[in-house]
């Protein structure tokens, strides 16, 4: 882990987080899902978008894409997530960083979460049009699936206009 | 639900609840229709920090609480707090729902087609049935899918066991409930998008320290095995539950109590759903679903030597209905039960409406 990294890590986790609720994702846990997502020795910078704080993901001269982390509420408690898209607007995936209602915690599974690969802001993105629930977990699956539409949305919105690029 | 504004960084309280209308409408004579105030319920939840959360659930059944009346309770539903130490590990404790079959932990009336819950889970699974321990919850690490809950909880009370109300009065419901015989409860469930499997058990002691039904921690026990599934393909949804409750000392429970319960209470329900607006109204996130679910359980299953089972609490449910769902959180709901026994005793048919939120 690059001391850049972390401290632009550590610049998005300061920052004020959706949701109206402050909740941070451990650094090690987003340092290690955007090494998922990104693959090892990338670059990240902190940008500042409106109230957002979006991360941009590169390796050299070439762009990787872009994430931010959320927290939308489940049933009571926040449920802190990332979304990462590709430079084509593309969902590349969604990690859910902390987890912490008393049930529902299956919207964590990859099984779960790769109904979202691919995705763009123009894709239905919503419960039984395109992403199936989880029975059991409706509270939570409604919860992200709506966090993760919003926040798609407005990447891909800043990525056209230029504020992030 | 409602998010008040942090008194610090990270904590934070939260409200939200759920609500059940009934109205029901038995055929014969002199069975007028009746409208109740189910249920109405507030949740209320605080986190205290990062990783410790308190969770409750206080409720009121049938609109009003009148010491004259023996209708209404308050009761406080769920209280307990939460300690996240991993993914895979939350510490649990205070009065918990114990996590057996699927409506008595997800009760909420939007999740469940039908007015009232089906009858299965009032019956031999004595819904809400909620008792105060300590436990551990979280996923399996690695288990693609798997979670589990397991609870070390008071025990239920051979006294309060009935022929027809199974072990549900048994229950200590979180008011001075016994730890005379400490029980074990735990359910393990498998994850898919669109489907949900689970495997539920309780084990525990019933004597309350009534030397006549024996002394030892796990003296007159119950042991319940359960098994759920539900399952969502495109407009279909299907869901069941089974359950068997063994009681091997129900031959001196009764000898002491005289209150007919069965050694073995045993059975379950299968539903199917379909949602009519997946194909009239393809682009619409409402949905409509019309269902049938079937009810077959024996309160009396087996019965110790000597006593003859009441084949009326063989009991054979059929209900047909409809549910509306303007969003996934609300419901109105239609439905006609055919309650039927072995013995064709008290045999009824059931008109019902009901009105169901959550939020």
């Amino acid at each position: 882990m690059t001391r850049a990294l972390l401290a632009a890590l550590a610049l998005a986790l300061g920052a004020a987080p959706r949701g109206g609720i402050a909740q941070a994702a451990p650094p090690a846990k987003l340092a290690a899902s955007i090494h998922r997502l990104f693959g090892p020795g990338v670059r990240v910078d902190s940008i500042r978008v409106d109230s957002a704080t979006v991360l941009r993901v590169s390796r050299g001269d070439s762009l990787l894409g872009f994430a931010e982390v959320g927290n939308v509420i489940g049933k009571d408690q926040p449920i802190t997530f990332l979304v990462a898209i590709g430079p084509d607007d593309r969902l590349k995936d969604l990690d859910i960083l902390v987890y912490r209602e008393p049930r529902g915690g299956e919207v964590a599974y990859e099984a779960w979460r790769k109904q979202f690969r691919g995705k763009t802001a123009a894709d239905s993105v919503r419960v039984d049009k395109g992403i199936r629930s989880i029975s059991g977990a409706t509270i939570s699956v409604h919860a992200v699936t709506a966090g993760v539409r919003r926040m798609l949305a407005d990447l891909t919105t800043w990525h056209r206009a230029g504020a992030i690029r | 639900m409602l998010v008040f504004s942090p008194l610090t960084a990270q904590e934070h309280t939260t409200i939200g609840g759920y609500g059940d209308l009934q109205y029901t409408n038995p055929t014969g004579p002199n069975t007028p229709g009746v409208a109740n105030v189910k249920r109405f319920v507030i949740y209320l939840a605080h986190g205290f920090n990062d990783r410790l959360s308190l969770h409750s659930e206080l409720e009121v059944e049938d609109a009003k609480v009148e010491s004259s009346d023996p209708v209404g309770e308050l009761e406080v539903e769920q209280v307990f707090l939460d300690y996240r130490l991993t993914d895979w590990l939350t510490l649990r404790s205070g009065l918990v729902l114990v996590p057996v079959g699927i409506i008595n932990e997800t009760h909420e009336p939007p999740t469940f087609n039908g007015v009232a819950r089906p009858s299965f889970d009032q019956d031999v699974i004595p819904t809400t049935w909620r008792e105060i321990g300590i436990g551990a919850a979280g996923t399996i690490p690695g288990g693609n899918g798997l979670s589990y809950r397991v609870y070390l909880v008071n025990g239920v009370r051979a006294e309060g066991f009935s022929a027809d109300g199974g072990i549900r009065e048994g229950s200590g419901e979180g008011q001075n409930a016994s730890f005379a015989n400490p029980s074990f409860t735990g359910r393990l469930e498998w994850v898919r998008p669109g489907l949900t499997v689970g495997g539920a058990f309780w084990y525990g002691g019933t004597a309350n320290g009534d030397p006549t039904l024996g002394t030892g921690t796990f003296a007159a026990p119950i042991a319940l095995l359960a098994l759920d599934a539900r399952y969502d393909i495109g407009a279909a949804s299907f869901r069941g539950e089974v359950a068997n409750i063994s009681i091997s000392d129900a031959g001196a429970i009764n000898d002491r109590y005289g209150n007919g319960i069965g050694s073995r209470l045993a059975g379950g329900y299968v539903e199917g759903a379909y949602n009519v607006l997946h194909h009239l109204a393809p682009a619409s996130s409402q949905k409509l679903n019309a269902f049938l679910r079937y009810e077959r359980y024996d309160m009396q299953a087996s019965v110790p030597d000597g006593m003859t089972p009441d084949s009326s609490l063989a009991r054979r449910i059929t209900t047909v209905g409809l549910t509306y769902k303007p969003t996934w959180n609300t419901s109105f709901k239609a439905d006609y039960q055919l309650q039927r026994n072995v013995a064709g005793v008290g045999e009824h048919d059931v008109l019902s409406l009901g009105v169901g939120f959550q939020f």
